[in-house]
């Protein structure tokens, strides 16, 4: 029922990443973890497999976030939230801060 | 067994019984019940089971017949529909399913979710997702199956979308 969870060390990164973030996608994720793109993706299959996260298309590219209709989803976030606050500041400013923009931006304004 | 013209209904009772042959006990959720319970007026193209059994136990009792695993999920060559067998456990929300309906066919048996269930499982994605189709397939097994009105209701409010449920309620009046 769980074993998709324990399967490799980028599991805990993700599901910390999204505990503060919401949703990601995995070239974003291998940019953040400064991590191999291949891995990561299969990461998030097996994690999309066990139900646990779900995914849209937006354009091109694979937006995984939480699937809310998952039984386990709020203890696991929760443990994923208090594993976050026992890393290192440092790691929480390299590895799980996002500088991506996420406010709205009007069609044609230049960047 | 000529899987090419087996109806949906009867393949999930065919596939049921060879697994439970091998001791494999599985469960049928998602649109295949909707397909089954709305008599086809919603046609689905996967077979998603629930089972506890590690997928390598079932791929030996698929292969000889065919199938061809990737990932999760099993396709045969000439069978349109695929076989999905989706990490447990069978739960709507928060709520764990522990009952289901078992209907039998001349070709076996097969154990799905009730109505009551299949209705609730397309509503929670109503629910999160605002899914359109989703309504839609609820109140199609709703037209053609008795529902537990009471436990639709507590379910929904304990969920946190009596709204949501009220909405479906309007439509399923308005259709009966």
């Amino acid at each position: 029922m769980l074993e998709y969870l324990f399967a490799n060390k980028n599991v805990e990164k993700i599901l910390m990443y999204l505990s503060l973030h919401g949703k990601a996608y995995a070239k974003q994720l291998s940019r953040q973890f400064d991590a191999p793109l291949d891995p990561i993706q299969k990461t998030l299959k097996k994690l999309e497999e066990g139900g646990l996260l779900v995914s849209f298309l937006e354009g091109k590219t694979r937006i995984f976030q939480w699937n809310p209709r998952y039984p386990f989803l709020a203890e696991i976030q929760a443990v994923a939230k208090k594993a976050y606050m026992f890393l290192p500041e440092k790691i929480q400013e390299t590895q799980y801060s996002s500088l991506q923009r996420k406010r709205p931006r009007r069609t044609g304004k230049p960047l | 067994m000529n899987l090419t013209k087996l109806a949906l209904k009867n393949l999930a009772c065919f596939i049921y019984e060879t697994l439970k042959k091998a001791g494999i006990d599985a469960v049928l959720v998602g649109g295949a019940c909707v397909s089954i319970y709305s008599k086809n007026r919603y046609q689905s193209f996967d077979l998603d089971f629930v089972t506890y059994e590690e997928l390598k136990s079932i791929e030996e009792v698929l292969k000889p017949l065919g199938f061809l695993r990737t990932g999760r999920c099993f396709i045969h060559p000439e069978c349109p529909y695929l076989l999905d067998f989706v990490n447990p456990p069978i739960a709507i929300g928060n709520e764990a399913v522990t009952e289901f309906k078992t209907m039998k066919t001349s070709f076996g048996s097969l154990q799905l979710l009730t109505p009551t269930d299949c209705v609730k499982d397309r509503l929670a994605a109503f629910f999160h997702w605002n899914d359109a189709q989703s309504l839609e397939q609820a109140l199609l097994v709703a037209e053609s199956q008795k529902m537990d009105l009471k436990d639709l209701k507590q379910w929904a409010k304990a969920e946190g979308h009596e709204d949501k449920l009220k909405r479906f309620l309007k439509d399923f009046k308005a259709r009966s």
